[in-house]
């Protein structure tokens, strides 16, 4: 619990997600807007991870993605976005799951292992943050 | 953001009709209610009937729209009429009255029903005479309320929606308000649904090419303007969300253990050599294995770790104190971290004081709260569920500490206990944990008659298990003295003068009670461990003891230093120590284990973690390990450790820190912690050492 009046906030906010994104293995950070899905932040080589995304990986993206491969040439801006769009859809799923099992309920903690690496995801009411790292050995 | 304005936009035109309309209706409102009330006082006739055409009027609407509980028997507007008018009762017309914003204001549809109000006088039914003893209040609980909690925030949709509402005056307006925010609601989805439309539209334009419509279809994502970033990112609420969120994440991604680990498949380097690896001491069942070193780039430099402490409700939180940082003098001086096994690279808390912090401690019986004494004098208290700002502060005045506090302590039971505090003036007090305003009781240590100077400089305190009301002192000048808070019999409170503990000749650094649960009871024994370069062993005599038994003792123990046999109860009896634990530096911290008997642990001015088991051997340590050093840290003077803390439950791990501000936490074998494997025979061995040792003190005693 860092003090906002002690450390000014934006200056927290990089510290804290930049030690994160420096933690071995996290190859990306993402944070974004829970309703909107607006990008606020991100971090590491978010292409990187759709580079690697080979067809035919487990990714949490609807099939119609792997016919996309040639927009992996598109810029940062847009890896960041469409990665965005899948993990904030991902999530939206898990939700409704979540809801249509009980509505008093409510997605805490998502972690999506793949063979080549983890999503963890936390959502919360206004907010979702994004983590993508490397599993050591699988 | 857009839509959100816009949204705000087309509410502010609503409102501004509704205040319109709200406006008339008022007018004609007030128009009436001075009728009203002029009616009530003196009926002019030629007024009345139009003001009762209106109030039938209203009545019969109310009567439709509401079911009236005031009246009986006029449920329908037909039989109204043939009502006797002098029923018409005061509940009636406060009932109109009540009701009248409900009505449409232009239904102004005449209906002659004539009727005549008629008033009672009030009388008075009962009486209730003022009574004759006059009323006393008093109330003597005092709760400090300095600090105030940060109230719940509303989300700012919720916020913006009450400031915009124009202020309702009274309830009855209430059913209105709420049909006309059910409207609002609905115009408002109307416009969101709109705009959404809209924003879908555009960017299906701009992404055509790139992204596939059905992937954007659903994702409203837009790039938000700068200006809009910077709103969001410095909000508190974003600020809580990302300390919460990424602590999830490092904790998931600290975790070592791999649960998808398939252990048919072939064995890949999985290192065999576990029992090389890392940095570990001792051998087989006494090894000593660093688990995690604890170090923060931001609150952790330069700052030197002045005590640790487990939660004795989470084994896996443990809590450091920190002196201040001379290098960054707009930090806050004296922070506490608490930092999580499961969590390596950042604390789970800080705490901030204005002054060093010296100590601090988890209360154990609420773990929420943690207490600490600062080098300004002030005992602090915070609570991990508020921010990092302590809670509740001793006042820097006279009433409590005005020297360094070293030693805090909570003692008492669950329901009644107290928080102990003591500077190195000599000054102890106690504080209720509700009320640091002021000490509930307050003492001052003098030294005993004998020595030169009055004065005595406590630098460590330990309670017993057993008993709250009984503590010992480590003073500056090497004594430790026997403390009682109360007067008692045959002591009075304060340094007791009949018995002292000698044997240090440098300042002690603490002193530490036997956890003594076991089968035999070992609470009177007590390490000390001081700049002296040594650790001392002492069986502490019952703090009931009457004069004659500290008689006898001081016969067997000071007949050899020659003392008068006579009135041994006024004379002060010096007790040597059982024995004499001689290191090679100096010893700043000893804590026994909190499971097994004979075992403690030491931490020394040359950056050594030992560890000793006086059932097996007294002249030198089973294991001993060094905390590995920060890859950054300096290579002078920063080895030496200043503070020890096992982990109370299970005693397999304890936590060391020093001068370097890293805290490393160890794990122990099976035969130094652990619950399991625990036997008896120890206790009786270590009580056999020390009835061995009794007995050789007490012939050297008398050889002497």
């Amino acid at each position: 619990m860092t003090d906002a009046v002690l450390t000014s906030g934006p200056d927290a906010f990089e510290e804290t997600l930049g030690r994160l994104s420096k933690k071995a293995g996290v190859r990306a950070t993402i944070v974004l807007d829970r309703a909107s899905g607006a990008i606020l932040k991100t971090s590491g080589q978010l292409s990187s991870i759709r580079n690697t995304k080979a067809p035919g990986s487990s990714m949490p993206a609807v099939g119609s993605f792997s016919s996309e491969a040639s927009g992996n040439s598109a810029s940062e801006d847009q890896g960041a976005e469409e990665l965005a769009s899948m993990v904030w859809k991902f999530v939206g799923t898990a939700g409704s799951l979540v809801q249509e099992l009980d509505t008093e309920d409510e997605v805490k903690l998502l972690r999506l292992r793949t063979k080549k690496q983890e999503f963890v995801i936390v959502p919360d009411t206004k907010y979702l943050l994004v983590v993508v790292h490397d599993t050591s050995s699988a | 953001m857009n839509q959100r304005r816009d949204e705000i936009l087309a509410k502010r035109a609503k409102l501004a009709e509704l205040k319109r309309q709200r406006e008339l209706r008022a007018s004609q409102a007030s128009a009436r209610q001075s009728i009203d009330s002029n009616e009530l006082i003196s009926p002019t006739p030629g007024r009345a009937d139009n003001r009762r055409e209106i109030e039938s009027l209203i009545d019969s609407l109310v009567r439709e729209s509401r079911p009236v509980s005031v009246s009986t028997g006029a449920n329908s507007p037909g039989r109204f009429g043939s009502r006797p008018n002098s029923v018409l009762s005061a509940g009636e017309l406060s009932n109109e009255n009540n009701s009248e914003f409900a009505i449409p204001a232009n239904g102004q549809v005449v209906t002659p029903q004539p009727q005549i109000l008629s008033t009672i006088s009030s009388k008075i039914v009962y009486e209730c005479p003022p009574s004759p003893v006059k009323e006393v209040f008093s109330y003597s609980k005092g709760v400090q309320t300095t600090e105030t909690w940060p109230t719940p925030r509303h989300s700012r949709a919720f916020s913006e929606s009450d400031i915009d509402e124009p202020p309702v005056t009274a309830s009855p307006s209430k059913r209105l308000s709420r049909r006309e925010r059910d409207r609002e609601e609905e115009l408002r989805e109307n416009i969101r649904k709109e705009i959404e439309e809209e924003l879908r539209a555009a960017k299906e334009l701009v992404t055509d090419g790139v992204l596939k419509p059905s992937a954007a279809a659903n994702f409203p994502a837009r790039t938000l303007t700068a200006e809009e970033l910077r709103a969001v990112t410095q909000s508190d609420e974003f600020m809580d969300f990302i300390d919460r969120s990424t602590k999830v994440i490092e904790k998931a991604l600290d975790q070592e253990y791999d649960i998808l680990t398939d252990y048919t498949l072939q064995v890949h380097d999985i290192d065999e050599d576990d029992e090389q690896s890392g940095n570990t001491g001792g051998k087989g069942r006494r090894k000593v294995k660093e688990i995690a070193q604890f170090y923060d780039e931001r609150w952790s430099k330069k700052r030197m770790v002045s005590s640790i402490d487990f939660s004795p409700k989470f084994s896996e939180l443990l809590l450091a104190s920190y002196t201040k940082n001379p290098a960054a003098p707009h930090d806050p001086d004296g922070i506490v971290q608490v930092w999580n096994l499961h969590l390596h690279d950042r604390p789970e808390f800080v705490f901030h004081a204005q002054s060093d912090i010296l100590t601090a401690k988890f209360s154990p019986f609420h773990p929420n709260l943690i207490i600490g004494g600062a080098y300004s004098g002030q005992v602090l208290l915070w609570d991990t569920r508020a921010r990092s700002a302590p809670v509740q502060k001793t006042p820097l005045t006279g009433s409590g500490h005005t020297h360094p506090v070293y030693c805090v302590d909570i003692v008492g039971t669950q329901n009644a206990n107290n928080i102990i505090s003591c500077s190195t003036d000599g000054a102890v007090c106690g504080w209720s944990v509700d009320m640091l305003a002021q000490p509930q009781e307050t003492l001052t240590l003098l030294t005993p008659p004998p020595a030169k100077a009055e004065d005595l400089a406590p630098t460590c305190m330990a309670f017993p298990q057993a008993d709250p009301t009984f503590f010992l002192v480590g003073s500056e000048e090497g004594t430790i003295f026997p403390c009682h808070r109360y007067d008692r019999a045959g002591a009075k409170a304060g340094v007791d003068a009949r018995v002292s503990y000698k044997g240090h000749a440098a300042p002690v650094m603490s002193v530490s009670f036997h956890p003594s649960r076991g089968p035999v009871d070992l609470g009177d024994l007590v390490l000390s461990a001081s700049l002296d370069w040594s650790v001392k062993l002492w069986k502490v005599r019952a703090p009931a003891a009457t004069s004659a038994v500290a008689a006898t003792v001081s016969t067997g123990g000071a007949a050899g230093l020659g003392s008068a046999l006579g009135g041994a109860g006024l004379l002060e009896s010096a007790v040597s120590p059982l024995l004499d634990f001689v290191r090679e530096d100096v010893v700043y911290d000893a804590a026994w284990s909190p499971v097994k008997p004979g075992v403690f642990g030491l931490v020394d001015g040359a950056g050594w973690l030992e560890l000793w088991d006086i059932t097996v051997e007294t002249e030198e340590p089973v294991a001993r390990i060094s905390p590995s050093p920060r890859k950054d840290g300096r290579t002078m003077l920063s080895k030496s450790l200043n503070k020890l803390a096992w982990e109370p439950s299970e005693g397999k791990r304890l936590a060391t820190g020093g001068i370097d501000g890293a805290v490393s936490v160890f794990e122990v074998g099976p035969d130094l912690g652990g619950k399991e494997g625990l036997k008896n025979e120890e206790w009786t061995s270590v009580k056999k050492l020390v009835n061995r040792l009794e007995a050789v003190g007490g012939n050297d005693g008398a050889g002497v």
